[in-house]
């Protein structure tokens, strides 16, 4: 099988490790990751924009930057999957910026879900007093909840993408929980 | 085994668990209340994931497949291209190994340039400094200069610092552009010492040599003397050529023999020079001063003192002429002493030997040149790399920062 790896300038390779492309069906591999990530990505990016247009075009566009830059990939700073995330992250908080868009994280959630008639009446009021309860939380705690709960990632990969350590992801987020069950508590 | 009621951190542990092991089931089935709340949040949150819609997945889909291809005619698509065009060009071209020879001949080749430049330059930089910085391994200079507007500078070669024109360049004075700023001309006495090694036989010449090169740069032998015996033969010039034509002169002693040693001293005497002419100024207007009043004076014994004191000037005058006079041709002739000195051989001694001595002792000329040089890059090549370091982390978290907050 013909592999090569991508080089990044200034990276002994002895401390290097190359995220291995293979030859011809580069476009084939990132598809793979494209499709494990993608939904994920998406949802993420929805909960801090909180406008699916401007979602669709921040997905795409971190993707897009993820296909152009995957030889700097380096699996020691984390896995692909955090890799995408932390991309995407930047990509949606540059949009914020770039929007002004402060007053949208704090306002309430535009109501891509709404509940139907076929929910069920508890499902539906249980995800009304949550996301009644998000807005009692500050941006850091809603971008950590939403790493983990719309990303689906693990509490290691929400530390690289956060640059913060495993413990202190974990303790982050067990106080931001924390702090929604009781918003939640005293919402119901 | 610590309660995790007990211990928080035992209890953020045990909920972090319970909150995955409910992702991973999709159920919350915790025995402790409080962690099974926690469960049912963390499912609630995940379903109230949004979803993307069908058609913007099968766009992006489409575009992930087809890699992203950039509009024909955009900035992305030119840039593409001439990656493309550099990519083929770079598999054109002979694999690293082959090309790891003349990569390092290239680079040899290089480094000798520079390091060739680094040593002219650094000759000029010592000509033009006239005694401040240098550096040069084989070149030592002292500024004395500057303080209280008079100073003094002196350059040494050390015996043997190779041939001798190019040793005289270094310790050769300033030229007239040398000033210091904001003085528009300085006075500067210069004295140089230099002593000339030939055979014993050539020592007359030479020292022949030394006055047709003084005359014809416009200046004189002062004293003269040359010993020729069985012991050897030697001989002392003492020599002044005009400041203007020093550099050159001097190039031409230094091309009569080899130059074993040298020294240049030099004292700005421009303060000296100033305060003189202000003390002739004040002193021809004391004079003009006196004349007047020696023109209205009514009294004999009142002219007889205007006298005393016409006189008691006029000698401050003559003393300040012949001052500024002593200092003018102080600074506008060079003092220049060549010392002749006899190698004990005859004409023929430079042989095979001392070519093989030569070209080692240029070699490590060389190799000092190229010491200093390499030296001067990474005094500035580090601090820089340093520099730019920090200010990339700097940037770095500073970016971050900006970024997040949006989300405080």
């Amino acid at each position: 099988m013909n592999w090569t790896h991508v080089r990044s300038r200034g990276v002994s390779e002895a401390v290097a490790e190359r995220m291995p492309v293979r030859t011809g069906t580069e476009a084939e591999s990132f598809a793979a990751l494209y499709e494990r990530t993608f939904p994920r990505v998406y949802a993420y990016v929805m909960s801090l924009l909180r406008d699916r247009s401007a979602a669709e075009d921040v997905t795409a566009q971190a993707f897009e930057r993820a296909y152009r830059k995957r030889g700097s990939y380096r699996a020691r700073r984390g896995t692909l999957e955090a890799w995408v995330f932390g991309i995407a992250r930047n990509a949606a908080l540059d949009e914020l910026r770039r929007r002004g868009r402060r007053a949208g994280l704090e306002n309430e959630p535009v109501d891509e879900a709404a509940p139907t008639a076929e929910d069920h009446a508890e499902l539906a009021l249980r995800r009304e007093t949550v996301r009644a309860a998000m807005s009692a939380l500050d941006g850091h705690e809603r971008d950590l909840l939403s790493l983990k709960f719309s990303g689906g990632l693990s509490n290691a990969e929400i530390a690289r993408v956060l640059g913060v350590s495993e413990t202190n992801a974990g303790t982050r987020l067990h106080r931001a929980m924390t702090k929604l069950r009781k918003a939640c508590d005293d919402a119901s | 085994m610590t309660h995790p009621d007990s211990d928080p951190t035992a209890t953020i542990e045990r909920d972090l668990r319970a909150v995955d092991a409910a992702l991973e089931d999709g159920a919350a089935t915790h025995g402790d209340p409080l962690a099974r709340e926690l469960q049912e949040l963390a499912l609630a949150l995940r379903a109230d994931a949004a979803e993307p819609g069908d058609e913007f997945s099968a766009a992006l889909g489409q575009r992930v497949k087809a890699g992203f291809p950039a509009a024909p005619g955009s900035a992305r698509a030119r840039a593409e291209g001439a990656r493309t065009w550099l990519r083929e060009l770079r598999e054109d071209m002979p694999p690293p190994r082959r090309m790891l020879p003349a990569a390092a001949g290239l680079v040899t080749v290089v480094l000798i340039v520079v390091g060739l430049a680094s040593v002219d330059l650094q000759m000029t930089d010592s000509s033009d400094d006239g005694g401040s910085g240098g550096g040069g391994a084989s070149v030592a200079q002292d500024s004395g200069g500057g303080g209280g507007g008079e100073g003094g500078g002196k350059a040494e070669v050390a015996p043997g610092a190779g041939s001798g024109a190019e040793a005289l360049r270094r310790a050769a004075p300033p030229g007239p552009s040398g000033f210091a700023p904001g003085t528009p001309r300085r006075r500067v006495e210069r004295t140089i010492s230099m002593t000339l090694e030939a055979p014993d036989a050539e020592i007359p010449r030479v020292g022949q040599e030394i006055t047709q090169v003084t005359n014809r740069h416009g200046g004189f032998v002062l004293s003269s003397s040359l010993d020729t015996n069985d012991d050897g033969a030697s001989g002392y010039y003492e020599l002044r050529i005009p400041a203007g034509r020093l550099r050159p002169a001097l190039a031409d002693l230094a091309g009569l023999a080899t130059v074993s040693s040298q020294s240049q001293s030099e004292q700005d005497v421009t303060r000296r020079h100033v305060t003189a002419q202000d003390r002739l100024e004040a002193a021809r207007a004391e004079r003009r001063s006196l004349l007047r009043r020696l023109e209205l004076a009514t009294t004999d014994e009142e002219a007889e003192a205007i006298r005393r004191q016409l006189d008691i000037v006029a000698a401050e005058i003559n003393g300040l002429r012949g001052l500024l006079r002593d200092l003018r041709l102080r600074t506008n002739y060079a003092v220049v002493t060549v010392e002749l000195s006899g190698s004990g051989e005859d004409s023929g001694g430079a042989g095979a030997g001392g070519a093989f001595d030569d070209a080692v002792d240029d070699a490590g000329d060389l190799a000092v040149g190229l010491a200093g040089v390499l030296i001067r890059i990474a005094a500035i090549a580090v601090p820089l790399a340093l520099i730019g370091a920090l200010g990339w982390a700097a940037t770095r978290v500073l970016r971050r920062r900006r970024r997040e907050s949006v989300l405080a």
